[in-house]
């Protein structure tokens, strides 16, 4: 495959490129979903293809094609060859109109093989036991009238890579990434409500092998799931006002990614995002001079960090992986960027944060692995030292932020009003608003690494054609002062 | 092979079902064709050529009453890859239980042709550039930043099952979108003082308005420069159809379906058969409507049908699959996804029926109140009266004596779908094909609705 891909450069190159990069991809998937009591999703998706990506005249250009498992050498070169005119021939027609040629930070000429360590490849467990397992959890969830659907649910991704590059870079990657989770959904007393484990939209995911699934216990967490969601359907709804907030890590994960992650990429800075996911306010003026939050905030962009979902050797423009501070004692530090907006801010080098879905896709700046720090508080101590009154939220239910990433609302699946410095009474659908930095500035504590905990998104959305990618977010509870909570009714 | 030949794809897929040892087979074929120019402050940003298929086998493995069933897919049309996924499947049935609640797979149906537009598809760069380039000289004029995209897609799908049933169509797809912003294109970033957004699709890219695009994006950037703060608060508004298509779509994904109905989560439950809305109000899901057509089949090969969500104000039945009609003992309307799935039946081709007011009567009628012309991140707190939350985007106006008079700075809205759909005072008689932030597109005109909830202030 990577003599597919080198050959591809070549055949760009031949065709007038300045630069070029080919990527095989190769995508071999599980998802299974019990719902209900049956087997109501399985699917075994493979793909593979071929992306092309040049620099001619100044202007990018991309082809792409699929290949079959089996192909050839010679099926392989023609598919690649194929690409690389496509792509050369989209940006010299475009080129013209380009007011500044592209140009790319640094020279990414790396030969290297990167594989997700697994202490249990996920592939190699039966579908048996993978179904079994389901099904347990699913029965763990019965038992309730009000219950109108169940969902446990399994998802295994192989992502194998090879990349070349006229910088000379040949980069061999597996990745794996495991997801599992469950849910139940009660309808009663006019109200729907949903409880999760370990977190919403299919649980947590991990670039891990079948070690992570197991290590959610999603069998044990059933009853209280199913518990929860009918409790909530008679619970009051969370009042509205001012009050303290503490976030269970499962909704800061959320909240990280949208008012941390997504701003602080470079490309939306600039306004080449602006036209279907929005822009930022963290104009290049603000770095390093701007209060992001408080002092106890320090956010990391990480993508080595063991068991992300974004943890890879290289980005999807030859680049390797690094970590750096975004936000540190809650002053704005770095950017996300790919290598043509690092060089728009005159850095060196990418910081290797440029990515595609698949073949199909041209890279783009993406969020990687981001986490915020861990304090020095045990939760039990955060929760005696917050007054009456105070609510602790967790599990993402809805999500909604502007267009430079300033004004949100967020509602979670649930929460409890604090009482005696612990958990009281369950109050459902709270839905809290905000301006980011504000928000971040009312960070008074933050629990510690006990309670630390990475939280994968496997599905953010962004660009235009729009792309799916994945990352992480490593949180622990947090406490926020002065939080808006608005009403959710009709 | 060539996606698009009816003869390709059809004989593919029959040779693949009748390799199948399974009882009851189904084989998918699709085929996309797309490319586009995509372009920001320093023009072009990406440029793609590109190609892709997908082979979607479902098998079934008879047992008593019931049938395993289970699906897997391949990117590739080699055979190798295809009796590869084949086994993949087989190998998921066996560890699926067996479901009595599903039909055997259906038989043959006629269903209308659809074809892909040929100057679609032949679509080039040098003519995207054209377009491309008027947008950027267009903003250079006005000193504003230009983001957009300008995409042509053809797309092909066809189906054989083990039952007889052999149905093929293809579709097109073009779009020309503009944002237009204030701001520097030094990384100094967008003012936030004034922007503006167009957008023109049709399956044939020779009616993609390419120059109202850029004109009416141009002109709204201009004239929403130095907006005015408002407190949140209830307005009257009127919504252009972007605005509108990212409410509606929620109905799509949650309200309309059988599946959320029979599990009480739908803005259906308890109202089916009741009139809570204004008789101007009539939304269908019609895939064969002439503004912007859809696929003729649904995911399983059955006859989309036309169905009637609102008539006169008054909610209509939900729409069906093969599984879903079996099970409630209804038609199957046609709306089913690939199966095995865990998602239920959704309508995929809304039209939103045009009223008689032009948009100079629908503002008209409003004494204070907001124009909108786009939300930005709608998402859905509550499905049961589907409570709505979102930004203004792009363009908002403050109206007062039934004329626009400034521009204001962006508000968040909460608001129930419901509730919004009981207060239309007034719909447009012209309408637009138009999308949102989240997957799907429908056909709507502009609305004007009473008292409608904004949250929220921001202060650009």
């Amino acid at each position: 495959m990577m003599d597919i891909a080198r050959s591809a450069v070549e055949a760009a190159l031949s065709g007038g490129a300045d630069y070029a990069d080919a990527r095989v991809t190769r995508l071999s998937c599980e998802e299974l979903v019990v719902r209900n009591g049956s087997l109501g999703s399985a699917e075994a998706p493979e793909d593979m293809g071929i992306g092309v990506r040049v620099l001619k005249d100044g202007a990018w250009g991309f082809g792409a094609l699929p290949l079959g498992r089996a192909v050839g050498l010679e099926g392989g070169q023609r598919a690649g060859a194929d690409a690389a005119r496509r792509a050369v021939r989209s940006a010299a027609a475009l080129a013209p109109m380009r007011s500044e040629p592209v140009r790319l930070a640094g020279n990414e000429g790396h030969v290297d093989e990167y594989s997700t360590p697994l202490e249990i490849d996920p592939f190699g467990i039966s579908l048996e036991d993978k179904v079994g397992l389901l099904r347990l959890a699913d029965e763990s969830m019965s038992g309730a009238d009000e219950t109108v659907v169940r969902e446990s649910s399994l998802s295994l991704r192989r992502e194998e890579q090879w990349h070349a590059s006229s910088e000379g870079a040949a980069l061999h990657q597996v990745l794996v990434r495991s997801g599992a989770g469950i849910a139940t959904t009660a309808a009663a007393h006019g109200q729907v409500e949903r409880r999760s484990h370990p977190a919403s939209f299919g649980g947590n995911y991990k670039c891990a092998g079948w070690e992570h699934v197991l290590d959610m216990d999603l069998v044990e967490h059933g009853p209280r799931v199913r518990d929860e969601s009918v409790a909530l359907c008679s619970a009051p709804a969370c009042p509205e006002g001012k009050r303290t907030l503490i976030l269970g890590g499962s909704q800061l994960m959320l909240q990280i990614h949208e008012s941390v992650g997504h701003p602080t990429e470079l490309d939306r800075v600039y306004g080449d995002e602006v036209d279907l996911a929005g822009s930022s306010f963290l104009t290049t003026d603000k770095l390093a001079s701007f209060r992001y939050g408080s002092e106890l905030v320090n956010l990391v962009a990480d993508s080595t960090v063991a068991g992300g979902l974004d943890t890879r050797g290289f980005d999807d423009e030859c680049v390797p992986s690094g970590r750096w501070p975004i936000v540190k004692d809650g002053m704005f530090t770095g950017y996300l960027t790919g290598r043509e907006w690092a060089e728009r801010v005159g850095e060196e080098k990418s910081r290797g944060s440029s990515r595609a879905e698949g073949w199909y896709n041209p890279p783009i700046v993406r969020i990687t692995n981001l986490s915020l720090m861990p304090g020095s508080w045990a939760f039990e101590d955060l929760l005696a030292d917050t007054e009456d009154g105070a609510i602790y939220a967790d599990t993402v239910r809805m999500w909604s932020i502007d267009q430079r990433r300033l004004n949100f609302q967020f509602t979670c699946e649930a929460a409890w009003e604090i009482q005696g410095g612990k958990l009281g009474r369950l109050l459902r659908r709270p839905t809290y608003q905000g301006s980011t930095p504000e928000f971040w500035a009312g960070c008074d504590a933050i629990c510690d690494a006990s309670s630390w905990e990475l939280w994968g998104v496997p599905n953010c959305g962004k660009g235009n054609p729009m792309q799916v990618a994945e990352m992480s977010h490593g949180a622990s509870p947090a406490r926020f002062r002065n939080v808006s909570f608005v009403g959710s009714e009709a | 092979m060539n996606l698009f030949l009816q003869e390709d794809v059809l004989g593919f897929a029959r040779a693949l079902v009748q390799r199948s040892p399974a009882h009851e087979t189904e084989v998918s074929v699709a085929g996309v064709q797309d490319s586009f120019v995509r372009f920001g402050a320093q023009g072009p940003s990406q440029n793609a050529d590109r190609e892709r298929a997908e082979v979607s086998i479902r098998v079934r493995l008879k047992e008593g009453e019931g049938y395993r069933e289970a699906r897997a897919t391949c990117g590739s049309l080699a055979d190798a890859d295809a009796d590869a996924a084949l086994g993949r499947a087989l190998a998921l049935a066996r560890v699926s239980e067996p479901n009595a609640e599903l039909p055997p797979l259906g038989g043959a149906v006629n269903v209308p042709e659809t074809a892909a537009q040929r100057p679609t598809m032949d679509h080039s760069f040098r003519e995207k550039a054209k377009a491309v380039g008027r947008a950027l000289e267009a903003c250079r004029a006005q000193d504003l930043l230009p983001a957009g995209l300008f995409q042509t897609t053809a797309l092909s799908r066809g189906l054989v099952n083990s039952a007889g049933r052999e149905v093929f169509g293809a579709r097109s797809r073009a779009s020309f979108a503009l944002t237009a912003s204030s701001g520097a294109p030094d990384g100094s970033g967008l003012s936030g003082e004034g922007s503006g957004f167009a957008e023109s699709i049709s399956d044939n890219v020779e009616r993609v308005d390419t120059q109202g695009v850029v004109e009416r994006a141009v002109a709204k950037a201009v004239s929403s420069r130095a907006p005015r703060a408002l407190a949140a608060g209830e307005y009257t508004v009127v919504l252009e159809p972007a605005a509108v298509s990212s409410l509606l779509l929620f109905a799509a994904y949650h309200g309309f379906g059988a599946q959320e109905v029979s599990e009480r989560s739908s803005l259906l439950c308890g109202r089916i058969g009741e009139t809570l809305f204004p008789e101007e109000l009539t939304l269908v899901d019609d895939a064969a409507n002439p503004v912007y057509s859809g696929f003729s089949f649904d995911g399983e090969g059955a006859p989309r049908q036309r169905a009637v969500l609102l008539s006169g104000g008054r909610l209509g039945q939900p729409v069906t699959d093969a599984r879903w009609s079996k099970k409630l003992g209804v038609a199957n309307t046609g709306h089913g996804k690939q199966q095995p799935t865990t998602d239920g039946p959704s309508p995929e081709n809304l039209i939103l029926a045009p009223g008689a007011a032009s948009r100079e009567n629908l503002i008209a009628g409003v004494e204070r109140g907001l124009l909108v012309t786009q939300f930005h991140y709608t998402n859905m707190i509550e499905p049961l009266d589907l409570v709505l939350t979102g930004m203004t985007r792009n363009g908002t106006y403050w109206i007062e004596g039934g004329e626009v008079q400034h521009p204001v700075r962006n508000l968040r809205f909460t608001q129930s779908l419901v509730g919004a759909l009981q207060a239309v005072t007034g719909i447009g008689r012209e309408q637009e094909v138009a999308g949102a932030l989240f997957d799907g597109e429908l056909v709507a005109p502009a609305v004007r609705i009473d008292g409608f909830r904004f949250t929220s202030s921001t202060d650009f």
